[in-house]
Parts: structure tokens; C-alpha cells; sequence
């Protein structure tokens, strides 16, 4: 490209960065939102390490005429050149301006609301917490939030925006006595935020642990002061110091083939009663060659049934569960979020795949048939993510992700029961587009359809 | 993320839309991690990995709900380890996956189902690849095209002869400053321009427990739609670009075209979000 045309070229894309940024600053004036942000150059360890307490949401409509002016002026110039010319047939590069370029798009999809992934209650706070996967974001309503109206719930608090950290939000645990709220990224997150409890909006975490990839679930142990994290793609349970931050090893980890651990998801720990439940969608395989080429001879992936596995909770190593809900009979299918009820001895299952939630005996064994089941049109109960048991107040949370809400039960609830309250986190009838860190796209050209695998 | 579906989305979808069919339950084995997906036009099939199950599952174009792959290859003899991506060729009548653990490219019969050993693989010290993100097959000009991100290495575009197989050296390389590479993605060949249209996703990911994980709150270079010609090779500019703020792409993780509308498509990790972008420049007419 030569200097004239690329100096243009990076002034246009400049002045149309600020000026972007600018007018989605504004909007998002005091609502810290992701587009406000992204263009920020800030490294990831500042966020932890970053004590300067700059002003997140600093724009004002002196920073907004400025990129105005500097679009105009671009604009003017013309400096979103012609299309370049196409390579020559000996297919060599030529010195032009590339095609294309800064192209607004024709029509885009997103969500703009939030999609509920996990649930977490403190009935003595009268607190609920919910996580949301799409936007980055914790929110905390009261407890009886909600009710029958098609209109959106309003949150008490949202902890969200670049300095929190979160991403891919995904399993949330409330900690009543230290009151503290622990989330763990999944994805390409690969950490565990603390915030405080009362605290809101763009905050930094109060301690920030780097996970392996692939968390999913958090538990906490409260007696034993630690935390235990599910870790999807090594099959694997970590289990920290409740305090622990920065690279702190686990101190314990739980994974080999003993374990069955075959894509953990939810999890749960009974202080109570010394035992740790995870939820197992059922997929495993080796993770490196030399797993792979072991010397029991070639082992390649396999699916196995979807599980509830317990555990002693100091569990290590290659060691066995020492029960395993598995089977036709439990209609597991996709189990996500786990909780237990150690008052009257059940154990709650979000069941994804059946859009339903299963209640087991805590010491189910083997293919057996859930006690209760939570299922039908009237129940609200679509892509249940997270379960959460308060037996204060004798109720069962349920977050859902193809519905942008959460709904709540009696506790003993079952059949196709409709829910005594709903919280909408969008107003009724809003599609859940249910995109989470897409990474792959095609084409159905027969169909006319975009496919897009999450 | 945190759901493993297959979401359809009409062509022409825009907003707070919804897909107009969803593959997901047990049923599907589908899991977390899909980073490819191909549609093979004319058998009428999706095929995706299974990257936590070390599998390939091919369902009908058509699948919708709890519906069950048609063919999965998977098994030992296979020597998957962790699918990343995928690809068909029609033409050859393969499946193509490509893996990033295992750094490699293989090839399966398309028809292939349950535990096959695959028909060629692409590995070893002297391609080149690393932690492979994208495989797409150029039937027209015998070409197989490979993204591959290395942090040790290098991160760019692979160009292998379609047949090559073992521990071979590809035939051209477009990486280097000029190419705007940082981080790569999904890749597909438009056979018709002999064009390489590229996700450069330029994120922060990181997986390294050790280290400092990124966050989508603060990309340090925003990633884009690139477009090289078959025959480039080196340290060369792109020469269609899809860049910069109007185009809301941040860290662009998939492409996928239709040159019949002249579109293409892309998804971005950083908004959740799906766009369509009409780019004539890109499909020029066919000249009578």
C-alpha cells in the first residue's frame, strides 16, 4: 500500500474507531457495556494488578463531536478508496489498497440481553445472584423478585464492565459467611473472580485465580474453607484454598480414568455429609498422545452416559466415585447445574436435555428414577442451566438458557407445575439467539441458513 | 460455550433473532468446543467435531432437536485425539479434520463411520503446523489450505497439495507482519476466484495455567475478515480486507461464504454476535 493511501487509511479507521466509540460510550453512559470498552488497549494483568482508578465511562459530548468531526473530515476526503484490483492472473500481489475494508455489516445477530447460566441463593441476605454468560455479568435481585408480569425484573445490583474481568461467566457460588460471591470463567476465561457481596458495576475483583480451561462449576466448602472447580476439557475436579489467588496451585486435583469423569459440568459440595457431586455430560478423550499410545496399547474417545459421580471431598488423584446416579432410568440428559438439600436428604439436577429438572435421593445409586421431576409446557423450565434449594424459604431456583429468565418452585414441586414466581431479564417473548463464544460458521445453501455450532 | 448446540439461522436474520432450529440434547453427542463446521451441499450433510470426545459426527443437513448423528468416526484406530475442525471435499470424497493438540491434518472416506483409520495425515516437524484451526480443500486447483497458530512457530496460512501425506513440507506460507496475522481461525477456499478467505481472530487467548488470562474486555488488536489469492505465499498484505470499527467484528472466529449472494459470514467471540456482510468486490461477475 503506498504511504498516502495507508496514512488515510489509518486516519478513517482511527476517526471512525473514536467516533464509534464515542457515540456507544455515550449511549452507555453509566451502563458499562462491552462495545464501550473493547477497543481499549489495557492488558488483561492490569486488571488484577492495576490500581490507578481511572473512570471507565468517561465519555461526554465534547468526546463525541471530536470523532464527529474527525468522521466528517475523512469522509470527506474520500479515503475509503475504490475497491482494489483484483491479482493479476500470475496471481502475484499487487501494491493497492486492499477490498473492501471497514464494511458495516448488512444484518447482524446478537443478543442483547443476558443468557442465565448459573443461580445462587442466600436466603438470610435475601439475595439471589444470577450469572450471565452472554454480557459478562452478575446480577443480584431480591429474593422474591419477580412474579407474573411479562415485564423485565429490575436487578438490585450488576457487577459487570472490563474491570471485573469477566468473560464467559459460567458457574456462580455465594459464600453466606464471608459474604462473597465466587464466579468462574469458562472458555477462554480460565479464572475465578471474588466480589464482594454489596458491591456494583464496574469493579475490580476482589481476588482473581487462574483456572485450567474449561471451568464450568464452582462449589464451596465452607467447613473446610476451599473451593472446588469442574474443568471441562481434562476431566478434571481442582480444589484451592478458599483464599487462593493469582497462579496458586489446586491442592488437590481429581482426575484419571478411576474417577469416570468424562466432561464435568455442575458441582456441588455436601459439607454436611463430607461428599462432592459432579455432574458428567459423558464425553471423553485422551488429551495427548502419549495418553493416547499408553501402554495398555491405542485409546481413543468414547461417549459414555451422562452421571452424577460423589466423591469423598478429599478426593485426589485417580480416585473412584463412590456412587454413580447413571442410566436410562435417571433420564439425565446434558445434567448441568447441581444442588444439593442436605435438610431433607435430595440432590436437584438442572437437566438440560429434556428442558427439566430431576430430584434424586442425596444417595441414589446406580439407574434409578428420580424422585420428583419438574417438566411440561406450563413450568417455564427451558435450557435449565443452574438449580439452587433454599430450604429457608422452601423454594427451588431455576435459571434458563434458551429463555431469558428464572423461575422458582415450591421446593417439592413436580409434575408440569406452573412456577409461583418469574424473573425476566427481557420482556416476554424475546428470542434467546443463544450464541456463547461462537467459533465456527457455515453456510446451508440449500436451506438458505447460516449454521453456527457453539 | 457453555451449551453445545448447532443453532440455524435464516439467511436473512437480523437483530435479537433466534435460530429457526436447534440441534441439541444427548442424543446428538454433540460437545463443547466445535470449532468447525462444514455443509456438504451435495449430499446434504452437516459434519462438526466432537472435540471433547475425540469424534466426528455427520448429521442430516436437515437435523433438528435430539436428532442423532448419522455416521460418527471415532475410536483408536482412528488416531483423533482432539478434533478442531473440519472440512468436506466433495470432489475426493473426504472429510478432513484438522486438530490442534494433535497438530495435524487427517483424511477420512466421506462415507467413513465408526472406528477408521484414516486415509492420509498431514504431521510432523517439517509442515509446519501447530495448533491447526481451519482445514478447507481447493478441488480445482489440488490444494489443501490449513490455518495453524503456533506460539512457538509460526501462525499463518498453510498451503499443502491435497494429497500430500505424512511429514511433508507445504508448498507456500502466507505469514508475517504484513499479513496482519496474529491469531487465526476458521478458514474456507472459494474455489471459483481461487480465493482464501481467513478468520484472523488476533485475540489474547491464553491457556497456559501459568499465565495472565485475557480478557475480551480489552483486545489488543482487532481481528478481521482476510482475503489472499491460492498462489500467494510470504509475508504479503491481504488483498480484501473485512477491518475496523463499522464492521463490529472484534475477534472474528469463523467465515463462511455465498458467493451467491455475494455475502459473507462471520461470528465474533467478543459480542456474541453473528454478521453478514454483502461484498460484491469479493464474487465479481462471471464474464459472459
Amino acid at each position: 500500500m503506498a504511504m498516502p493511501e495507508k496514512r488515510a487509511w489509518l486516519m478513517s479507521i482511527g476517526a471512525a474507531l473514536l467516533f464509534i466509540g464515542g457515540s456507544i460510550n455515550l449511549l452507555f453512559h453509566g451502563a458499562p457495556a462491552i462495545f464501550s470498552s473493547v477497543f481499549r488497549s489495557r492488558s488483561q494483568a492490569s486488571i488484577a494488578s492495576d490500581d490507578s482508578d481511572e473512570n471507565d465511562s468517561c465519555a461526554d459530548t465534547t468526546e463525541l463531536a471530536m470523532a464527529m468531526t474527525a468522521w466528517r473530515q475523512t469522509q470527506q476526503r474520500g479515503t475509503r478508496v475504490a475497491l482494489a484490483a483484483d491479482a493479476d492472473a500470475a496471481g502475484t500481489q499487487t501494491e493497492t489498497t486492499p477490498a473492501g475494508g471497514d464494511i458495516a455489516p448488512a444484518r447482524s445477530v446478537a443478543d442483547a440481553y443476558p443468557s442465565l447460566h448459573s443461580v445462587a441463593v442466600d436466603p438470610d441476605a435475601n439475595q439471589v445472584a444470577v450469572s450471565d454468560s452472554n454480557r459478562g455479568a452478575i446480577f443480584f435481585y431480591k429474593r422474591n423478585a419477580g412474579g407474573n408480569s411479562a415485564h423485565m425484573a429490575t436487578p438490585e445490583r450488576v457487577i459487570r464492565g472490563p474491570r471485573t474481568g469477566m468473560m464467559f461467566v459460567a458457574g456462580i457460588s455465594m459464600d453466606t459467611a464471608e459474604r462473597e460471591i465466587f464466579a468462574v470463567n469458562n472458555d477462554i476465561g480460565d479464572r475465578m473472580e471474588v466480589f464482594p457481596y454489596d458491591t456494583e458495576g464496574n469493579i475490580k475483583p476482589k481476588r482473581v485465580l487462574s483456572v485450567p480451561h474449561g471451568a464450568w462449576g464452582v462449589a464451596l466448602n465452607p467447613v473446610r474453607k476451599e473451593v472446588a472447580v469442574s474443568i471441562e476439557h481434562p476431566n478434571t475436579v481442582v480444589v484451592y484454598r478458599r483464599e487462593a489467588s493469582g497462579s496458586e496451585a489446586p491442592l488437590r486435583v481429581l482426575r484419571g480414568p478411576e474417577t469416570e469423569l468424562a466432561d464435568p459440568h455442575g458441582i456441588v459440595i455436601d459439607a454436611g455429609h463430607n461428599e462432592m457431586l459432579v455432574a458428567n455430560h459423558g464425553n471423553w478423550a485422551p488429551l495427548t498422545r502419549e495418553e493416547q499410545e499408553g501402554p495398555e496399547g491405542l485409546r481413543g474417545g468414547h461417549f459414555a452416559l451422562p452421571s452424577i459421580n460423589t466423591y469423598g471431598v478429599e478426593a485426589r488423584g485417580d480416585e473412584k466415585p463412590t456412587r454413580k446416579i447413571q442410566g436410562a432410568q435417571t433420564q439425565l440428559n446434558w445434567p448441568m447445574g447441581l444442588s444439593v438439600d442436605s435438610m431433607h436428604d435430595e440432590v436437584a439436577v438442572a437437566n438440560y436435555g429434556t428442558n427439566s429438572i430431576l430430584v434424586f435421593r442425596r444417595d441414589a445409586s446406580g439407574n434409578v428414577a428420580p424422585l420428583r421431576v419438574i417438566k411440561g409446557d406450563r413450568t417455564g423450565v427451558l435450557g435449565p442451566m443452574g438449580v439452587a434449594i433454599d430450604t429457608k424459604n422452601d423454594e427451588l431456583w431455576v435459571t434458563n438458557y434458551r429463555d431469558h429468565t428464572a423461575v422458582v418452585f415450591a421446593r417439592a414441586a413436580s409434575g408440569n407445575m406452573a412456577p409461583k414466581r418469574v424473573i425476566r431479564n427481557a420482556p416476554a417473548g424475546t428470542a434467546a439467539v443463544g450464541f456463547g463464544n461462537p467459533g465456527a460458521i457455515a453456510y446451508d445453501s440449500k436451506r438458505g441458513q447460516i449454521l453456527v455450532p457453539n | 460455550m457453555s451449551v453445545p448446540r448447532i443453532l440455524a439461522f435464516a439467511r436473512l436474520a437480523n437483530g435479537n433473532e433466534g435460530p429457526v432450529r436447534v440441534i441439541e440434547g444427548q442424543g446428538t453427542k454433540l460437545s463443547r468446543t466445535m470449532h468447525g463446521i462444514a455443509y456438504d451441499a451435495v449430499h446434504d450433510e452437516i459434519i462438526v467435531p466432537v472435540h471433547l470426545a475425540g469424534a466426528v459426527l455427520v448429521f442430516r443437513a436437515s437435523a433438528s432437536g435430539e436428532e442423532a448423528p448419522v455416521r460418527i468416526i471415532q475410536g483408536p484406530h482412528t488416531r483423533i485425539l482432539r478434533p478442531e475442525t473440519v472440512n468436506v471435499d466433495v470432489k475426493n470424497n473426504e472429510i478432513v479434520v484438522g486438530e490442534d493438540v494433535g497438530q495435524d491434518v487427517m483424511f477420512f472416506p466421506r462415507e467413513a463411520n465408526g472406528d477408521v483409520a484414516p486415509l492420509r495425515t498431514i504431521r510432523g516437524d517439517k509442515t509446519g503446523l501447530d495448533e491447526v484451526r481451519g482445514v478447507s480443500v481447493d478441488p480445482v486447483h489440488n490444494l489443501l489450505v490449513v490455518s495453524s497458530r503456533s506460539g512457538k512457530g509460526t501462525t499463518g496460512v498453510f498451503v499443502f497439495n491435497r494429497t500430500d501425506n505424512g511429514n511433508v513440507a507445504p508448498r507456500a506460507v502466507i505469514a508475517g507482519p504484513k499479513s496482519g496475522i496474529i491469531r487465526i481461525r476458521q478458514l474456507e477456499v472459494d474455489p471459483e476466484t481461487g480465493k482464501i478467505f481467513v478468520a484472523v481472530k488476533n485475540n489474547l487467548e491464553s491457556y497456559r495455567f501459568e499465565s495472565p488470562s485475557p480478557s475480551p474486555w480489552n483486545p489488543d488488536k482487532p481481528g478481521f475478515i482476510g482475503v489472499w489469492d491460492i498462489n500467494d505465499n510470504g509475508d504479503v498484505p491481504p488483498r480484501g480486507v473485512i477491518k475496523g470499527p463499522a464492521s463490529e467484528m472484534v475477534w472474528p472466529a469463523g467465515v463462511a461464504l455465498n458467493p451467491g449472494d455475494r455475502e459473507v459470514y462471520t461470528i465474533d467471540s467478543v459480542s456474541n454476535g453473528m454478521y453478514s456482510y454483502y461484498m460484491p468486490e469479493f464474487f465479481p461477475a462471471k464474464k459472459q
